[in-house]
């Protein structure tokens, strides 16, 4: 990790001018070096993970749950009762 | 334009705004095919300090279909991630970035790369490829055409190589008077609220766009996998198109100032010809449209055989075209061009005919060989160049002029020859070239972005 500095900044500074014709030749070799990129996340197993539960319909029970990339909708309506009851025990807006 | 800011919803969201979608055999590697698809429109070089980034929670993807149902059978997909290097300064770089993987970059960004064939199976070619930094101008990103561009081009093997980064816009269009009710510089004498004739401004010069570049064998994109030959064989044609996708529900965390995504992805932005959804979907529509696979596009063919356009032009012109004026039948020449591809017999030896599936798809018949750009024509098939627009589409293509003459009227011959397309019909254009960075003659072809420093801002006018 760098810190600032007036003297890293003038030594990059020198140092890119040094590197100029090294990146020139060997452009390959730079892009072959791929750095530790971390890659997109993924859904976990187990999905211990925040999820979203999105009642589309209380009356029907719909209920879409939203987790990592995936969704899956159930038709529960003991469960959209239960978030329904709590939607509605909130103060009116 | 051509798709920037095109809709409502997606204006709002320029981090997955598809800008443009060019498809071309690649000149200097005419056995294959380069499919470049741009994003994050109209970016001010000297917008940091958080300067412009492709989005890690988008999915970017480039589709081609290949079998003639308009649906994807090779898609490439793009997933970014950002690193913070240096979490206690507010700086982009601590130094001169010397190099695409110099740690002065506080904030750089990675990707993989993956391919999806039509049953699903999918196969990452790459990841933890570098993208190289914005241009901030000589004391961040010293010699950026030299040190950064050829450095962020990766292969893949195979003969495949992809890009992605900043680059500098390649379209060109007269912004600000296309919207000043279809106000046509050079030819404004005749608007309906008249001025005298200008030359055209090219709204998009000095800006940059996000670019996702890809090069693969021609072979890798054909149904049977060979590299046609015969430019009337239906096998020979491929339509392309890209989109982005968001995850269809984000929750903001207070703790971390930031939003998580949940669900699936959903499509929320999506190109193939220039303009379509700009200028041929009504506003109310276009959001569902940028939703949407281009299989779905019957829903909006109505919208190409009587395009709003055509009937504007005789009304801001007033006498300038009374032939297209009078034209009542559905436009057939635009379906042809925009929905379906054009079939054989309508131009001698030539047809990029994708079947009867209403798509709008960047169609490409990859037998076309490639035209030496020094002799291309930017007016593509209705220059005589028939390695150009809407033969795919070449960085370098005039699509703002060829479409207008199209809508225009110039093209109905091609598919009703009782119509005599008005004299203006073949003149139109709104006066502007390319004055942004010149375009490169090997892949990734668009130019060196404008650099925030180097830039000068635009002049105040009212």
């Amino acid at each position: 990790m760098n810190k600032p500095s007036r003297r890293g900044f003038l030594a990059a500074a020198g140092a890119g001018a040094a590197a100029v014709g090294a990146a020139s030749v060997a452009p390959k070799a730079a892009a072959a070096a791929r750095p530790d990129a971390g890659q997109p996340a993924v859904p976990r197993s187990g999905h211990t993970e925040p999820l979203v539960a999105y009642v589309r319909d209380a009356h029907t029970g719909e209920v879409a749950v939203l987790v990592g990339e995936q969704e899956v909708v159930v038709h529960d309506h003991d469960l959209a009762a239960r978030i329904a009851r709590v939607a509605r025990s909130l103060p009116a807006s | 334009m051509s798709s920037h800011r095109e809709a409502p919803e997606i204006s709002k969201d320029p981090v997955a705004d598809n800008t443009d979608v060019y498809a071309f055999v690649s000149p200097d590697r005419p056995d294959t095919v380069t499919l470049i698809a741009n994003y994050i429109p109209l970016q001010k070089p000297d917008g940091g300090p958080n300067f412009y980034e492709f989005g890690d929670d988008v999915l970017y993807e480039i589709h081609v279909s290949n079998r003639g149902d308009a649906r994807a059978d090779v898609t490439y997909q793009f997933r970014f991630h950002t690193l913070i290097r240096n979490p206690n300064t507010f700086l982009y770089n601590t130094g001169p970035i010397t190099s695409i993987t110099d740690k002065a970059w506080n904030r750089p960004q990675f990707y993989s790369v993956t391919r999806v064939d039509r049953s699903g199976s999918s196969r990452t070619l790459a990841s933890g490829l570098t993208v190289p930094p914005v241009n901030i101008g000589p004391r961040s990103t010293p010699d950026y055409a030299s040190r950064y561009t050829s450095a962020a081009v990766h292969d893949l093997g195979g003969g495949r190589r992809v890009f992605a980064g900043q680059r500098a816009e390649g379209f060109f269009v007269d912004l600000g008077s296309i919207f000043d009710l279809g106000t046509l510089r050079p030819f404004q004498h005749l608007h309906l609220i008249p001025s005298a004739d200008a030359v055209g401004v090219n709204g998009t010069q000095g800006l940059n766009v996000h670019t996702i570049a890809l090069q693969v064998p021609i072979t890798d994109l054909t149904r049977d996998g060979r590299r046609p030959s015969d430019v009337m064989s239906a096998r020979s044609v491929i339509g392309a198109w890209a989109s982005a996708s968001r995850q269809r529900t984000k929750v903001h965390d207070s703790q971390t100032g930031r939003w998580s995504g949940h669900g699936p992805f959903q499509q929320v932005s999506r190109l193939g010809n220039p303009l379509f959804n700009e200028v041929i979907v009504p506003m109310s529509r276009k959001d569902r449209w940028n939703s949407v696979d281009p299989d779905d596009d019957k829903a909006f063919a109505n919208c190409v055989l009587h395009p709003e356009l055509a009937g504007l032009l005789p009304v801001l012109y007033p006498g300038v075209f009374p032939n297209l004026a009078g034209y009542k039948k559905p436009r057939a020449d635009l379906a042809a061009v925009l929905l379906t591809g054009i079939p054989s017999g309508v131009v001698p030896g030539f047809q990029n005919f994708t079947g009867t599936v209403q798509a709008d798809m960047l169609r490409l018949n990859v037998a076309v060989p490639p035209t030496d750009p020094a002799k291309a024509n930017p007016l593509g098939l209705i220059g005589g160049d028939a390695a150009g627009f809407p033969n795919g589409r070449r960085v370098f293509d005039d699509v703002v002029t060829v479409e207008l003459r199209a809508v225009a009227g110039a093209t109905i011959p091609l598919v009703d020859k009782t119509f005599t397309p008005d004299a203006a019909a073949a003149a139109v254009q709104d006066g502007t070239s390319n004055t942004n960075a010149p375009y490169l003659s090997t892949f990734p072809y668009l130019g060196t972005p404008a650099g925030g420093f180097q830039t000068t801002p635009g002049t105040p006018a009212t």
